[in-house]
């Protein structure tokens, strides 16, 4: 579930060496309340989990491929811990710190007074929100509230209890050290039930997600407010689609012949297609042409009309090379040339290829 | 995230694959049934590049399995095929209407102030911006909650740029080769 995921970046926070022994009973029982999962732990290690960070959040693109394919399950069996670090997409790290940065004073109190040990700085601390939940909550809400403003009146009055709020977030965590449960400050003018609670942890998810998502629409950092960058994002997919279908119809314009065959050889013959230039892959179009259609339908081309072409197939130069590549077949590379100009012209004519 | 090269190759070979199923298919000449026998091959590549673990990916499936079971299941090989085709369409289907209805037959008259009334507006404005890209990235309709519907689309997003990516490059190959 959300929270769940939640939890698993937060393990992940720790690093693949240090997982405290407790971890896996999170995923497992921290189903209903997400504050509450933390009681399961020893107090030192509550607060390693809430201080510890790892500078190190990029993750490679397959495994964020992977967690980016575990998220859509609701129900699954918890994939290894650190395949949920790869929830904090590579560019989460960024955002984060834009975030964090915004909230660096507040943290700076927090830090001096829990005397942070490790070398990671306020920046760093605050980058996993979901593992820091407790502490930078209200910091990294402050961000979020900057930017998100118009989007809930009540938080219009949060921007003035920052500072009331950084001092009960030191408290907080000076008694997360003593007690073997965290208390949650919250805000003034906000309730303190698990319900309201539960749904802040689900609106600062939905919140990072939006942040991604407007990473990845272009066009979107600059818009405030969420239905405008919903709308762009609607508009974003739309526009996809339909080049999706323009394509599909220029490839279905262009050549009864290429589609079905050709990519095999392009494929295999360049490494990897999109870093080939275009102009090589287009050399190599015409090879294919000649290679399929002797093979396969020069006995049914006999039996059609070929109308000459009336210019010369330019790409001559390049029967050369094909035509030592595939000796045996000289007599049908010319007619193929001749076939492919006719077919360009006249597609409806070529009534086989397929 | 943006599309690697590892995802573009699998595209592309899955993508090959159902075209291939095609070829044998003659009557194939108009340009209307080609444009859609390449256009539900690349659809079925790009979901099953996720391997059924997304909702969108299960739901497209779905949706051109209705068009042509015969490629889906040729597509799909066996592991997939049938479980993906046979489901029934998943959990919750949310009739709108019925809940809107009933919303409004519980909703308490409440003194409302001017930031609520104004945060209230708001908030109707962002659920129908939700309901739309709902209905724009497939299976939006059976996503229970927020986060998962945003979660969905940031993959649908990053696979649709794959599949745009890949096919530009093939036609443009493709329509420079057959321009000479």
């Amino acid at each position: 579930m959300d929270l769940t995921g939640a939890f698993g970046a937060r393990s992940a926070a720790v690093g693949p060496c240090r997982e405290p022994p407790g971890l896996e009973s999170l995923h497992i029982g921290g189903g209903d309340g997400g504050f509450t999962a933390l009681l399961e732990l020893p107090p030192t290690q509550a607060v390693e989990l809430l201080h510890f960070t790892d500078p190190s959040l990029s993750s490679s693109s397959q495994a964020a491929a992977a967690a980016v394919a575990g998220i859509g399950l609701d129900v699954s069996p918890p994939p290894p811990l650190h395949a949920y670090g790869a929830l904090t997409f590579p560019s989460n790290e960024a955002l984060m710190e834009r975030a964090a940065r915004f909230s660096v004073m507040a943290n700076e109190q927090q830090q001096q007074q829990n005397g942070n040990v490790s070398g990671e700085t306020t920046t760093t601390s605050s980058v996993p929100s979901n593992s820091d939940r407790v502490k930078t909550e209200p910091g990294e809400t402050d961000s979020s509230q900057r930017l998100e403003n118009n989007r809930c009146g009540k938080r219009k009055e949060l921007d003035k209890k920052v500072k009331g709020s950084t001092k009960k977030k030191s408290k907080s965590s000076e008694e997360n050290e003593k007690l073997p449960y965290v208390h949650v400050r919250a805000r003034r003018g906000q309730a303190t039930d698990s319900h309201s609670l539960a749904e802040r942890a689900r609106r600062e998810k939905i919140n990072a997600r939006m942040k991604l998502l407007q990473e990845l629409v272009p066009g979107c950092d600059k818009i405030q407010g969420t239905a405008l960058v919903l709308d762009e994002i609607i508009n974003h997919v739309q526009s996809l689609q339909r080049q999706v279908e323009m394509l599909s119809m220029r490839l279905a314009a262009v050549n009864p012949r290429i589609d079905f065959n050709f990519d095999t050889l392009l494929a295999s013959e360049n490494g990897s297609l999109m870093d080939g230039s275009f102009s090589g892959t287009a050399m190599q179009l015409a090879w294919p042409h000649q290679v399929t259609e002797t093979e396969q339908s020069f006995h049914h081309r006999q039996l059609q009309q070929l109308p000459l072409p009336p210019q010369q197939w330019p790409y001559d130069g390049l029967n050369q090379p094909a035509w030592g590549r595939e000796g045996d077949q000289d007599q049908g590379n010319g007619h193929s040339s001749l076939m492919v100009g006719s077919a360009s012209l006249h597609p409806n004519q070529v009534k086989m290829e397929l | 995230m943006q599309p690697t090269s590892s995802m573009k190759e699998e595209f592309l070979q899955k993508w090959q694959m159902g075209l291939q199923i095609y070829r044998p298919l003659i009557d194939n000449t108009s340009v209307s049934e080609r444009r859609k026998a390449i256009k539900l091959s690349a659809d079925v590549a790009m979901a099953s590049l996720r391997r059924g673990t997304t909702c969108w990916s299960r739901a497209l499936i779905q949706k051109t399995a209705t068009e042509d079971n015969f490629l889906v299941r040729q597509m799909l090989s066996g592991i997939k095929a049938e479980t993906l085709i046979n489901k029934k369409l998943p959990k919750v289907m949310c009739h709108r209407k019925i809940v809107r209805r009933s919303k409004k037959i519980l909703r308490r008259r409440k003194s409302r102030s001017a930031i609520e009334e104004v945060a209230a507006k708001a908030r109707k404005l962002v659920n129908k911006k939700t309901q739309g890209l709902r209905n724009v990235v497939p299976g939006g309709e059976f996503m229970s909650n927020d986060v998962l519907l945003i979660q969905e689309t940031l993959d649908y997003i990053v696979s649709l740029q794959t599949q745009v990516n890949v096919m530009r490059s093939i036609v443009d190959a493709a329509e420079a080769g057959s321009e000479r």
